[in-house]
């Protein structure tokens, strides 16, 4: 059975400073303004699943030319060497870093995914029976930025068919 | 006089980067590993045993977990100081990891400096190694 969640916007704020402040802002230069903007396109997401005391997924989600640089500043690399297996794979690790926070949140008994990644628009993703519950949308030097939760409704049994 | 040698375990090679960035800042030979599995493959093949290991916990094949039990168990790595860095922060899961011989562990999102200084408290950082 899943739980009430208590993970609320300032929670995700937090973490998304967090992760802004280890790996793609470290100089403090260039945050992620808030435009609290849900319906903010976006053009490559990733995801982690949560099962156990709370199920839904947790999913990052941005424009090509924000997750290029993500991974340019991950992988300390100019943005012109990066390829899409670079930004694949800092899109996964982005997503597991702020679904790991999010899971030390719930009560004990969660499980986390790895990740997955797909470079085609977070509207493109199907988790079944899955409604977002919060989220943190802004800008990242012009280039939009999301990062936000999904709860699966627990009384559907088609749920992750 | 012959550099430590660190061992880093992610299946994010994107934080393996990050990982081998800092410790190589520290005058570190750094070596990869993408699970727990190809990291004892690795350790099997060598003649010196790295002295340190940084270790992600969710991987796919062997976890860390499972690598730092194994490790434990051969008299050979005993020596290895064992840091787990992970996005895994509930309490019992800390506890868990320092009880299966994990020497520190280290919270995603870490920044640089708090990585240096967990590794400094370990006496891993040589003087002026991250100036």
């Amino acid at each position: 059975m899943s739980v009430e969640v208590e993970v609320d916007e300032s929670d995700l704020a937090e973490m998304v400073e967090q992760v802004w402040e280890s790996y793609l802002d470290p100089e403090g230069v260039s945050p992620l303004i808030p435009t609290y903007d849900e319906n903010q396109p976006s053009e490559v997401h990733s995801s982690v699943s949560i099962t156990g005391s709370w199920n839904g997924h947790v999913v990052y989600a941005s424009s090509r030319a924000a997750a290029q640089r993500a991974a340019a500043a991950f992988l300390a690399m100019e943005l012109e060497e990066v390829s899409e297996e670079d930004m694949a794979d800092t899109l996964g690790e982005l997503a597991n870093i702020v679904g790991g926070n999010v899971k030390a949140m719930l009560p004990p008994g969660a499980q986390l995914s790895l990740p997955q990644v797909n470079l085609a628009p977070e509207a493109s993703a199907r988790f079944p029976n899955a409604q977002r519950i919060s989220g943190v949308y802004g800008m990242w030097e012009g280039e939009p930025v999301s990062i936000s939760m999904w709860q699966s409704s627990t009384d559907n049994k088609e749920e992750g068919a | 006089m012959t550099p430590m040698r660190a061992m880093v375990i992610d299946d994010s090679r994107a934080m393996r980067m990050i990982l081998k960035r800092i410790v190589t800042k520290l005058n570190f030979e750094a070596v990869e590993a993408g699970d727990g599995k190809e990291a004892m493959d690795l350790l099997a093949d060598m003649t010196e045993v790295p002295e340190l290991a940084l270790i992600d916990w969710n991987m796919p094949n062997m976890n860390g977990l499972e690598f730092v039990t194994k490790v434990r168990a051969d008299p050979r790595l005993r020596e290895m100081t064992l840091v787990m860095v992970t996005t895994e922060s509930e309490q019992s899961q800390i506890v868990r990891a320092l009880a299966a011989g994990a020497h520190e562990y280290v919270i995603k999102p870490f920044t640089e400096g708090a990585m240096i200084e967990k590794l400094a408290l370990l006496g891993l950082v040589p003087t002026g190694a991250n100036s």
